[in-house]
């Protein structure tokens, strides 16, 4: 980052002195602009000795997928991102017939059940029911007073959120997949961890008497970040960072302005 | 000396008791977990024969014994305090499964189509009979003026162990059974004839025995429906009948007098097959096999304003709604609900009709957008399947099992665990899939599917 070319030093009026244009040992004072030498690279250094990277979104260890980092200016932008509690996508993988203790497959094995009495239809039955309870705690902690036409109308529209700290609350559910014993989920979610996916996972298969353990947890978009905008491993270098930054600028300034106002 | 030399020896970090007793444990490898899974046993706690249960959730005001669970009114342990009010769906124990149930005044009826002499239970208000007599167990010559949990209801039936009961439905003070092949039954107060016999000046209500049974009708009656002094009945044939008080017309024949005999309706229902009649308070609503609604009775509330100014309504008028077929309809005290064959739900009247605290009343019908229902583009295939009215409150039943109720919410009745009125649609929480709900005046009642 700092072979790349810098700034163009600042440049300033000096009057310097110059022999006059009639010769002879009589000097004038020309002005003439001059680069500062304050900003000459060898007396100031390298540009960037430590650069500010802050985080978004918590990800947790087993977990994997979008991770939103802000550098330098993106840090306040991050605050104002995560005062705008737009909703996260993961898609998460089950399995069912384990129970362990860490609700993950790599936990501690607690109990074995048998699942060949589980369908389709009675997964997305317990989806539709989750999705409901979920729907119902949106509107309660959205702090609106439920008896005014705005809230009516904020209903209509789907827009109700809460805009301050609230419990985990899951929009959507949907089943992407479904071939006994695995099953993946497609979750739409707000100030959830990915814990508690793991904890919906397991509470999904005792409510179809059942069990089941999580087995992957991959957040596929964040707020406005896509897996499409996100770099995987081998563009982890200067050029990827700095394409990405720029492409996204315009999509993170609409939706600040459209939330934030 | 043995226990300093076991010290000493424990200070070189060996197992104390080394004498070959075993190797200390450490963490378990890899193939001691698999071989720890695989070795596990497996339980069972449904197979694939396992069925779904029929339950029954009830909610709201309990005093009156019409939730029947008589702790709520008499605790049965001294520390539990009397439960006036339940806010949110409580489970009701049955013996049978309940196919069809009623809320009335008060009281509740519940009935279960089975071939077993017990068919129809009933709860709550007794002063008028309306749940038959039921026999006082302190004293044997006295009735129960409130039954606080559901007790059978003795039918004079001549097959008891073949005939079925396919509907009930309850008024003010009044209840009607409906069988397969013996009639209708009716029970309670008689005094501007709803119950279909003639009316007994200064005739006793309550702990009476007297159960009526109704058979002359063109053809066998498919539905019961009870207004509030009123009832009507709806024949094989699409014919419309009924009995009871006039004075808002809502008996649809004519004139503003008592009816004590079911009569037949004719106005704009004459020879049109009706596939569905609805009323609680003091309006009717039928709905012909082609969607078209008709409506007549109290229109005070600009319920029928769309064809008439008179308040009050003696004789069934179509009502031309350019909203689509029409499948279901409901009519509550003051507001009506429509449901087209599209799965959208149209209301008017006035109240609380669900589209926010702005709109108090209309003569048109108004829609409710459908994303109140949860449809969106995750979900687009969500359809509202039944409605039903309370007297100020409306419940929607879409595809998926869901419950949504809006409207007053007296002393509890709507469910939702608050005791504000709802201005639109809002989720009932009940744990399982919602196959029928029936709703009252101040509480509800719903026969619910468990999950798996």
């Amino acid at each position: 980052l700092n072979a790349a070319p810098g700034r163009a030093p600042r440049q300033h009026v000096r009057f310097l002195p110059a022999p006059a244009a009639d010769g002879g040992g009589a000097v004038e004072l020309v002005a003439a602009r001059v680069p500062v030498l304050a900003d000459h690279p060898l007396v100031r250094g390298p540009r960037f000795r430590r650069l500010k990277i802050g985080a978004g979104h918590r990800l947790d260890v087993k977990a994997s997928g979008v991770f939103v980092l802000g550098i330098g200016h993106g840090n306040k932008l991050l605050t104002d991102l995560y005062n705008c509690h737009l909703t996260k996508v993961y898609t998460v993988g089950g399995l069912f017939g384990k129970a362990t203790d860490d609700f993950s497959d790599t936990g501690k094995l607690i109990e074995k059940t048998t699942f060949d009495h589980i369908t389709r239809e009675k997964l997305e039955r317990i989806l539709a029911v989750i999705q409901g309870t979920n729907q119902k705690a949106l509107l309660m902690y959205s702090n609106i007073d439920m008896k005014t036409q705005e809230a009516y109308e904020l209903a209509v529209k789907g827009l109700i959120r809460p805009m301050e700290k609230s419990p985990p609350i899951i929009t959507a559910v949907r089943c992407l997949q479904f071939a006994l014993p695995e099953f993946q989920l497609e979750i739409h979610c707000l100030h959830e961890t990915q814990q508690y996916l793991r904890k919906i996972v397991h509470e999904i298969g005792l409510e179809l008497k059942s069990s089941a353990v999580c087995t992957q947890v991959r957040r596929i978009r964040d707020g406005v970040f896509t897996l499409d905008d996100a770099l995987p491993r081998t563009q982890w270098n200067l050029q990827s960072i700095q394409e990405a930054i720029q492409n996204c600028q315009l999509k993170v300034e609409t939706e600040l302005e459209k939330t934030l106002g | 000396a043995a226990m300093a030399g076991a010290q000493r020896a424990a200070g070189v970090a060996r197992p104390l008791l080394c004498r070959g007793l075993g190797v200390a444990a450490g963490p378990p490898s890899t193939r001691q977990l698999r071989e720890a899974e695989e070795a596990a046993p497996v339980f069972q706690y449904a197979s694939k024969a396992t069925r779904r249960k029929d339950r029954v959730f009830v909610w709201g005001f309990s005093y009156s014994g019409a939730l029947g669970v008589p702790s709520f009114v008499r605790p049965d342990v001294g520390w539990k305090k009397p439960r006036r009010i339940q806010p949110t769906p409580y489970r009701l124990e049955t013996e049978e499964k309940i196919s069809s149930a009623a809320c009335g005044y008060g009281f509740t009826l519940l009935a279960s189509n089975t071939t077993d002499i017990t068919k129809v239970w009933g709860m709550g208000l007794n002063k008028d009979s309306q749940l038959g007599f039921q026999r006082s167990r302190r004293d044997q010559t006295k009735g129960y003026e409130y039954v606080l949990e559901p007790s059978p209801i003795p039918l004079p039936l001549e097959k008891p162990q073949q005939t079925r009961v396919l509907q009930v439905s309850c008024g003010r003070a009044h209840s009607l059974v409906l069988t397969d092949s013996e009639g209708v039954f009716t029970m309670g107060n008689n005094s501007y004839g709803q119950c279909g016999r003639k009316v007994v000046e200064d005739e006793i209500y309550s702990e009476s025995h007297l159960i009526h049974q109704l058979k002359e009708f063109d053809s066998r009656v498919v539905q019961v429906v009870c207004g509030q002094d009123h009832s009507l009945f709806r024949t094989k044939k699409g014919a419309v009948y009924a009995c009871g008080w006039g004075a808002d017309g809502q008996t649809g024949l004519g004139h503003y007098n008592i009816t004590s005999v079911p009569t037949k309706l004719h106005g704009d229902i004459a020879g049109v097959n009706i596939i569905q009649v609805s009323s609680y308070g003091d309006c009717c609503l039928a709905v012909s096999d082609e969607g078209d609604v008709f409506g007549w009775g109290n229109s005070e509330y600009l319920q029928l304003a769309s064809v008439t100014e008179t308040t009050q309504v003696n004789v069934p008028r179509h009502l031309p709604f350019k909203i689509g077929k029409v499948k279901e309809a409901a009519c509550g005290g003051t507001g009506n609900i429509v449901l087209t064959e599209e799965g959208n739900v149209f209301v008017w009247g006035y109240g609380i009709l669900g589209k926010g605290p702005n709109l108090i009343e209309t003569a048109v019908p108004e829609m409710i957008p459908p994303s109140l229902f949860g449809r969106s583009d995750f979900s687009p295939d969500i359809r509202v399947a039944h409605v039903r009215c309370g007297l100020s409150q409306f419940a929607a039943l879409t595809n998926r099992g869901e419950l949504f109720v809006w409207g007053k919410n007296l002393r509890g009745c709507l469910g939702t665990g608050r005791m504000e009125d709802q201005y639109f649609p809002w989720r009932v929480t009940v744990p399982g899939e919602v196959v029928d709900v029936a709703c009252g005046v101040d509480h509800m009642v719903s026969m619910v599917k468990s999950f798996t």
